[in-house]
């Protein structure tokens, strides 16, 4: 057999495979990956099961239970302590899980399906549309995120809502500067050119050449921009922009005001905020494996 | 390079016209009208119409956008509604304040990024690269107003090794002519109130720089692997370099690219950044300012520091450019 024919045979065992499911195989052998996806299950199970798995109301309490202190920490009976309204702070953290994936899910809807939308305008279009988009986002990226949320929420008003809308509405310039660049680059690609060469037609080059390449890049930075933006509303919340009702179980939320228990009752700040850090750490560890995985730079490396 | 500047200069012009539309429309977008938001509760619909006249409220939104547009160029940012001082003299005392802790946070974040980074590029695969990387993890996954409220918990609440809020103590009276305290305190020949101030600022300094040392820290590894492996780099060992002169001369300093870059992005980021960290820890400066001025709805401070934050974020990323490519030829050139 010559070295030609082998190398035939070679290439023919090798399955041919996709962009994603390569980029599957190679995230499921990722252990950072593994981690997050863990993580991510474990929140989006308490998110989903919240009443099943939280023994009381979240929202309602005993005072009975403080006993005069603030407040008693971690036991038997409440396993992440008492809050100072005397609720059960582990039904607290679990309900919290809903809000900071509605959070999540909401807030990059809402940068993601505008930002793609101008990015893919300025991307295709072109000319002065694509200058005007353009040069909107500059302006927007030139005030700091946290802010120009806070300047949204004082147009929207306070609520859960209004913060979720103003992170998105934050994230929509970097999606849409991300898509126009990969657009653009796409468009100037080789495998474009060779496929427009071989007489593929122009909508098909679209959608299976130019769109899967312009879109992992995106899809990497929508699951980091989940982590970013569950910080960011907890930020909000902490800052006292969040719920009008104090007593809802958002994560940011439940950190306002427990620096003044810090002595008595440091749980009261440690245990919301672990389920924060945890939690942005999943869709992290996620986001840079995917990163790994569907980077053709990466491809090959172990 | 002139010609570089110019035309980085020439950008500047849409973005700060933008902006200045942007924080104009922003104050009329609220519920409550300008007006309404000057006066108070107190208004009444008398002192409304006499508050509009006054500001030129009632003419065309494009005339009053001009005025708005002059007295900002005259460096007229308005009164508060608390206190009833102009915003600029109030800028003036807290600007200071988040510039000392920018500076002190950064300082944090390089000291330790820089050699963590190389440390695990230069140990790359091993634990030390391994640790390098979970760190800057972690770095980037904690918000940073949790990991204020853990150092207050953990250094002044348990050890009560260091103050938990303000700038200085309040017991120390020093003259402050610059308001940035470090200079004070020097000036006033105080070393005690120089340590005073330093002391009040590591902690919020430390939790600031976090997220900095784990981008710096990532940036530096990423650079440090991508520059050893350059051709140059083996000559210099081919020739018998001790690894330490390459270490410094030749990986470390080409290396420092992206580095010097990503620091003046952070720098930018911080100057503005820093509302949660100064919330957490009372440190009167910008941010805090801010978030004040939101609950206070004092309207006049937010539209002004806004403004003015945006336009010092947006100065900052110029100088970034422009080093970059004092430093860099190859971007002049493109």
């Amino acid at each position: 057999m010559s070295v030609a024919q082998a190398e035939a045979r070679e290439i023919q065992l090798e399955a041919p495979s996709g962009l994603w499911s390569e980029a599957w195989r190679r995230l499921r052998s990722n252990p950072g990956a593994i981690v997050g996806f863990v993580i991510v299950t474990v929140f989006l199970f308490a998110a989903l099961f919240a009443p099943l798995i939280a023994p009381e109301d979240p929202r309602s309490g005993d005072l009975d239970r403080l006993g005069g202190v603030c407040c008693p920490g971690p036991s038997a009976d409440y396993w992440f302590g008492v809050d100072q309204q005397g609720r059960d702070v582990f039904s607290r953290v679990v309900y919290g899980a809903r809000f900071s994936l509605l959070i999540g899910i909401v807030s990059v809807a809402v940068g993601l399906s505008v930002g793609l939308v101008l990015g893919a305008a300025a991307g295709y279009l072109g000319g002065w549309v694509d200058s005007a988009i353009m040069r909107m986002c500059d302006i927007m990226l030139s005030i700091p995120g946290l802010l120009l949320a806070i300047g949204l929420v004082a147009i929207l008003g306070q609520g859960i809502w209004q913060i979720m809308i103003a992170v998105g509405v934050t994230q929509i310039p970097i999606f849409a500067r991300l898509l126009r660049g990969s657009i653009l680059a796409a468009r100037e690609s080789d495998y474009v050119l060779a496929a427009r060469s071989v007489g593929v037609r122009g909508r098909s080059i679209l959608a299976s050449h130019i769109m899967p390449n312009a879109m992992s890049p995106v899809i990497v930075q929508g699951t980091l921009a989940l982590a970013t933006a569950i910080i960011d509303v907890a930020g909000l919340g902490f800052l006292g922009l969040g719920p009008q009702d104090p007593a809802t179980p958002e994560w940011g939320t439940m950190l306002t005001d427990t620096t003044r228990y810090l002595q008595s009752a440091p749980h009261l700040a440690l245990i919301p905020g672990a389920a924060i850090v945890i939690s942005v750490l999943g869709f992290n560890l996620i986001g840079d494996g995917m990163r790994e995985a569907l980077d053709p730079r990466f491809r090959g490396r172990a | 390079m002139l010609r570089f500047v110019v035309r980085r200069l020439m950008l500047l012009v849409p973005i700060l016209l933008g902006l200045s539309i942007l924080v104009f429309l922003w104050i009329r977008a609220l519920p409550a009208s300008p007006a309404v938001s000057l006066l108070g509760e107190r208004a009444t619909p008398e002192s409304i119409a006499q508050i509009e006249e006054q500001y030129g409220l009632d003419e065309p939104i494009h005339v009053q956008y001009w005025s708005y547009l002059k007295t900002v160029a005259q460096g007229d940012l308005g009164t508060t509604i608390r206190s009833r001082r102009p915003v600029t003299d109030e800028l003036r005392e807290r600007f200071p304040a988040t510039i000392e802790l920018t500076f002190a946070a950064l300082l944090f974040a390089v000291t330790l990024g820089i050699p963590l980074g190389f440390a695990a590029a230069k140990r790359y695969g091993t634990w030390v690269d391994h640790s390098s990387l979970v760190l800057s993890l972690l770095g980037i996954s904690i918000p940073v107003f949790f990991l204020a409220i853990l150092l207050k918990y953990i250094f002044a609440v348990e050890l009560g090794l260091l103050p938990t809020v303000g700038r200085i103590d309040v017991l120390i009276d020093i003259e402050h002519p610059t308001n940035f305290y470090t200079i004070d305190a020097l000036l006033a020949g105080d070393l005690a109130a120089f340590w005073d101030v330093i002391k009040h600022l590591i902690l919020p300094a430390i939790a600031l720089g976090s997220i900095p040392l784990a981008i710096i820290a990532r940036i530096t590894r990423a650079s440090v692997l991508d520059v050893q492996n350059e051709d140059y780099v083996r000559t210099a060992r081919a020739k018998g370099l001790a690894p330490r002169t390459v270490d410094a001369r030749h990986i470390f300093r080409n290396a420092l690219l992206p580095i010097m870059t990503i620091i003046g992005l952070q720098a930018g980021l911080l100057l503005s950044g820093a509302v949660l960290t100064e919330t957490v820890f009372a440190f009167p400066g910008m941010g805090s300012w801010l978030v004040e001025a939101i609950r206070q709805r004092d309207y006049p401070i937010l539209q002004g520091g806004i403004l003015f934050v945006s336009l010092v974020f947006v100065l900052v990323n110029l100088i970034v450019d422009v080093s970059y490519a004092l430093i860099n030829p190859r971007i002049r050139v493109s």
